[in-house]
């Protein structure tokens, strides 16, 4: 068993160096794609098969080696596979096999068609690190790695120029990658700070090590690094106020944001702190944990509000991820670290499969993002069609589908838990989340085919990446169904989250409130977005003026509040910076050299070469000498 | 094998001397087999060394002037061993890059082998007056580089760069002195042997002024701020050859002072002046990567970064403890294979475009893709990516430090974020966009010259991101009998509290 932990950990990374190191100048080549699919492939039947010896004997853990030794400070490369990391491997192998082939289709045209490989499954192996590493310093590597592959992914075509902010909210690709890192970072700083603060408390860096000791420490210091652990949960998984970095990030081609920036790397903040559930679950860090819940439920929240209006089919689906990822951090931080890891994995597979789908939009639309000039390609793109159908069925969690299990049991255990603000909004977010969803869906696939005035000739997605996707349609529909085995297998790793019986003989009512509101949501949109001729949707430019619209499509001035207060400021002070080191701090050395060389310039005229001045200046000299020897005799 | 370290120190130099007879068309290839022989000498040493041994090893002593106990006296321990070879590794990957058609290159090999001698020396000697010797003597050959091969201002940095340092230098010279006599007031004997000062007792008023001497030399010699602005102008108007040593090994010679000299002579000074090199070091950070970010010339970008990560090496020095001590002299290993590589980086491009400025360029990624890879690994290693080498030097100088000050640390630690802003900063405007300038469109990419002297680079960068136990285990040992010693030696019991050999131990 433990040469599959390296199968599944390292397979990713052997199709990374392939593509890499002998097809990276090579324009296109087929076998790359092929041979990277495979690899991805294996690592998934790995991943099973050792989900179902940790399902049968428990937990697998290896150590490698060591990493970095110096001091008391021992890092090993070691890695875990629990109930909780083998769900992550489960979900982050599955959606990178799927997305590595429709990627062979998408990327089709491409001409860095093989850079492309080279980094997508270098993504997939930093993600494995992060999900199976036995330690903190571990994980950070992952942590990191994913941050540097989205870096690479999202600037993929690199040679897109700068468009002004009014144009393009995210510029560049380039810029978008950059800020996406930069974001990630200022969070790094605080992971790294409750790195070193449960180093210094606890000696150690191993989960179980630390974990054991945790009660032991005093609350104000678990708090510290319950603050700090989740600050670093806040870049990756985009929570305000380090959001903006997440829509921006869908220059990327539209398989990465499928993969990195839906179903996996973004979920690495909720894995961080179900990971940590023995921190976040003590009575000294409630407070902490309830921030969490809180801002998890804002950011639902806030993201579904934007998502209502926007246009971009892309930003669309981006926003709903960061409402989703709201949803998690409530149930986590609820305790109900066991829903929000299910929630997580159903969420990658609908939110996955909506991403492909909006990716076969674009490809058929010549890389158009803007849904006004869509509609009624329900004809030509019935696969598609369906997919996102099934897909946004199951983000708004109508009845049977995953996203009603999961989703339904975070909202639940907000009502459990007796946090009804919490609660309400979870239950509003849905309804808004059914409606923005299905208003895209029916943008784009219903009512007056607007594109065809545009010149646009559409046309579906080659069959094999269709019958690709089949999987993950197949999971969108029924992977809520093995909600109670999925419990009975998680429960060994995480704490249990009973329902009270209060909110168990009330569940169905409140999950029926949740189902109306949904189909209210599905009902107006269908009303408004998806007629034809008379019925048509008209653009409503009057509301588009309004004060409400324009704050919620500039997404609340936030990008602009950054720029003008922060990113301004910031190059303002540093060419200031620049000024002073020339002027004032550099100035000061040369005023000393100069100084001196003037003292000798002015006292060289006494060496004149004139006989009589230089006894002159004898004189004075000796006069000074005697001066002095009276005065130090005076004195002493 | 047993003067080894001597034949280090003297073989570049006596064959630097031989190569004044060498014909000028055969200068590289000479300067080239001069160099490897070096840098084998230098790895064998390490195949000697003993790896479980913090101490001294490979010990030389012969006296030269008994009188006032000044000897030739040379040793090595895990924090030079590593720096020598990286010294000798880059002086021949530099040289390696060197063009062929570089103007009068046989003095530019001598110069260089000279220098060798001088780095090398400094890093391995155990007498203060030969420590001092070298350290001075290393300022010839760099003014020489400077002045002859440099751009057009290049006399006045050249001259801006000696009499700065050496400004400094003299002042540490009195402190040398002045310890040399406090030892003799102490003991009745005369001696220069670092090793001997290690045993000194001093006042802590003594220890004070003493650590003011080395400070000068040291602080400009790293440089601290606000001593660094000679830096810039070196860095701006030397040739590429004399940038990548500057920055990767004659930078060093001043933390390594703060190493050798301040810390075990002066720990209880040491201790008392912590919050003051924090201070400095943090504005070093913080305020020249700032102005690292305003800058529009690539290699003032890579200049005032390498100020700005000298001061987290500054601070790990002063953290002690064996994880951010050990860290920032793995951080000067580094922060030398990742800075001398940079500057290596932005001459090739020099080379083929006679401008620096990021203005003039833009989608160099789509015209030199080899370059721009290359480029980005070390820009990744310089922002400290695990897995690279930059990560483990930072790491644990950030975590070290922050026992002694959790905000400081927290400050020093936004270098990881301002780090990668003018990095990528630069990165964005160099290599991606759309090719617009003319005269990138056709550049060609690495060639086999320069291929041969970056690859190596990037090999050590991943080897030792991945795998620094090779280096760290000796850094280590070295690192905690440095700290015992200090314990040992301080005097009062706040300094003894502050230095932090092994909680397990003490607990």
């Amino acid at each position: 068993m433990e040469n599959l932990v390296y199968v599944a950990l390292f397979a990713p990374f052997v199709g990374s160096l392939f593509a890499g190191l002998f097809f990276a100048r090579s324009p296109k080549t087929h076998l790359v794609g092929v041979v990277n699919s495979t690899l991805i492939a294996v690592a998934f039947i790995a991943a099973v098969t050792l989900a179902l010896h940790v399902a049968e004997h428990g937990p697998i853990h290896v150590t490698m080696m060591t990493w970095i030794g110096i001091g008391d400070l021992n890092i090993p490369f070691g890695f875990l596979v629990d109930e909780v990391s083998v769900t992550m491997m489960l979900v982050v192998t599955l959606v990178s096999t799927i997305v590595h082939i429709y990627s062979t289709g998408y990327m089709d045209h491409d001409k860095s068609y093989n850079r492309f490989f080279a980094y997508l499954s270098a993504f997939v192996f930093s993600m494995m690190i992060l999900v199976m590493s036995d330690n903190f310093a571990g994980l950070f590597i992952g942590w990191e790695g994913v941050g540097v592959c989205s870096w690479l992914l999202i600037g993929f075509w690199y040679q897109k120029e700068d468009r002004p902010f009014e144009e393009n909210p995210s510029i560049s690709p380039s810029w978008a990658a950059n800020e996406a890192f930069i974001m990630n970072r200022i969070a790094d700083l605080g992971m790294l700070v409750g790195i070193f603060l449960i180093y210094w408390n606890t000696g150690s860096l191993q989960y179980d090590v630390v974990f054991d000791k945790l009660p032991h420490l005093a609350d104000g210091l678990l708090v510290s690094i319950a603050i700090a652990l989740f600050i670093g949960a806040m870049g990756k998984s985009a929570q305000f106020p380090l959001h903006t970095w997440l829509t921006d990030a869908m220059e990327g081609p539209t398989p990465v944001s499928a993969l990195i920036h839906a179903a996996t790397m973004v979920t690495a903040g909720v894995f961080l702190v179900i990971r940590a559930n023995p921190l976040y679950s003590l009575e000294a860090v409630h407070g902490v944990s309830m921030f969490i819940a809180s801002l998890g439920a804002f950011v639902a929240f806030y993201a579904a509000s934007m998502a209502l209006s926007a246009r971009d089919i892309k930003r669309i689906v981006a926003l709903s991820t960061l409402s989703q990822l709201g949803y998690m951090f409530a149930a986590a931080g609820l305790g109900a670290y066991w829903i929000a890891l299910f929630h997580l994995a159903a969420h990658a597979f609908f939110k996955a499969l909506l991403f492909l789908g909006a990716g076969n939009v674009m490809h058929a639309m010549d890389d158009e993002l803007d849904i006004f000039k869509m509609g009624g390609l329900k004809k030509v793109m019935m696969g598609s069609y369906i997919y996102m159908f099934i897909a946004s069925f199951a983000l708004a969690g109508l009845p049977f589908m995953a996203g009603f299990y999961s989703k339904d049991a975070i909202i639940e255990s907000a009502f459990n838990d007796g946090s009804y603000i919490i609660w309400f909004i979870l239950v509003v977010t849905a309804g808004m989340t059914a409606f923005y969803s299905f208003r895209q869906v029916f943008f784009t696939f219903h009512g007056e085919e607007r594109y065809k005035a545009l010149g646009f000739h559409p046309h579906d997605m080659y069959k094999y990446v269709l019958v690709a996707m089949s999987p993950l349609a197949i999971l969108a529909i029924s992977f809520g169904w093995f909600m109670d085995s999925y419990h009975e297998f998680i429960i060994k790793n995480l704490p249990d989250y009973e329902m009270s019986h209060h909110t168990e003989h009330l569940a169905p009512y409140l999950g029926g409130l949740v189902i109306i509101l949904a189909v209210t949501g599905i009902v107006i949109a269908y009303k408004k977005y998806a007629g034809t001729g008379e019925n048509a949707w008209k653009r409503d430019e009057e509301f588009e003026k309004s004060f409400i619209y324009r704050l919620v499509a500039n997404q609340y001035y936030v990008p602009q509040f950054y720029d003008q207060y922060i990113v301004q400021p910031y190059k303002i002070a540093s060419a200031k910076f620049w000024e002073i080191d020339k002027a004032v701090v550099d100035g000061f050395v040369d005023f000393i050299g100069k100084g001196a060389y003037k003292t000798g310039d002015v006292s060289r005229r006494m060496q004149n070469g004139n006989l009589s001045s230089y006894l002159n200046w004898m004189g004075v000299g000796a006069l000074i000498l005697v001066l002095i020897a009276v005065i130090s005799s005076v004195i002493g | 094998m047993d003067n080894i370290l001597s034949i280090l120190i003297f073989f570049p130099a006596l064959a630097g001397l031989l190569g004044f007879v060498v014909d000028k068309h055969s200068a590289k290839v000479y300067g080239i087999a001069v160099a490897s022989i070096e840098l084998l000498l230098s790895l064998g040493l390490w195949a000697k060394f003993d790896t479980t041994n913090g101490g001294m090893q490979f010990v030389e002593k012969s006296d030269i002037i008994p009188q006032f106990g000044i000897s030739y006296n040379v040793g090595v321990d895990g924090i030079s061993l590593f720096i020598v070879i990286m010294a000798a590794l880059i002086t021949l990957l530099g040289i390696i890059l060197l063009r062929d058609n570089t103007k009068n290159m046989k003095n530019m090999i001598v110069s260089l082998l000279f220098l060798e001698m001088t780095m090398v020396g400094v890093f391995l000697t155990l007498d203060a007056i030969m420590f001092y010797l070298f350290w001075e003597l290393s300022l010839v050959p760099m003014l020489y580089i400077i002045g002859a091969w440099g751009g057009p201002d290049r006399v006045y940095a050249a001259v801006k760069f000696f009499l700065y340092t050496f400004a400094g230098s003299l002042i540490m010279l009195v402190g040398l002195l002045a310890t040399a006599y406090l030892y003799h007031e102490a003991t009745g004997d005369w001696s220069f042997s670092i090793l001997d000062w290690y045993t000194l007792e001093l006042t802590e008023t003594q220890q004070f002024w003493l650590f003011l001497a080395f400070f000068a030399g040291f602080a400009i010699k790293v440089p601290m701020f606000p001593f660094h602005t000679w830096l810039p102008w070196a860095h701006g108007q030397a040739p590429t050859i004399g940038s990548v040593i500057l920055a990767a090994v004659l930078l060093k010679m001043g933390t390594y002072g703060f190493v050798r000299f301040s810390l075990p002579i002066l720990p209880d000074a040491s201790v008392t002046f912590t919050p003051f090199i924090m201070m400095l070091s943090i504005i070093m950070v913080i305020y020249t990567a700032m102005v690292a970010f305003a800058q529009k010339d690539m290699k003032q970008v890579i200049a005032y970064s390498s100020v700005s990560h000298m001061g987290v090496i500054m601070l790990g020095v002063f953290a002690m403890n064996a994880e951010g001590l050990g860290g920032s002299v793995f951080l000067m290993l580094s922060h030398g294979i990742v800075s001398g590589a940079l500057f290596m980086l932005v001459g090739v491009i020099y080379e083929r475009r006679g401008t620096k400025l990021m203005s003039e360029f833009g989608g160099l990624a789509a015209s030199m893709p080899v370059y721009a890879t290359i480029f980005g690994v070390m820009l990744m290693a310089a922002v400290g990516l695990p897995l690279t080498i930059g990560f483990v030097g930072e790491f644990l100088v950030l975590l070290g430090f922050y026992n002694v000050s959790p905000l400081g640390t927290v400050l020093a630690g936004s270098t990881i974020i301002i780090g990668a802003v003018y990095m990528l900063v630069l990165y964005k405007r160099s290599f991606f966009g759309p090719l617009t300038n003319e005269k990138n469109k056709d550049l060609e990419d690495l060639d086999k010259r320069e291929l041969t002297a970056l690859i190596p680079l990037v090999l050590i960068v991943v080897w030792l991101g991945v795998y620094p136990k090779p280096v760290l285990e000796p850094i280590d040992n070295s690192v905690k009998l440095l700290l015992t010693q200090m314990e040992k030696k301080a005097i009062s019991t706040e300094t003894k509290e502050a230095i932090v050999i092994s909680k397990k131990e003490a607990k």
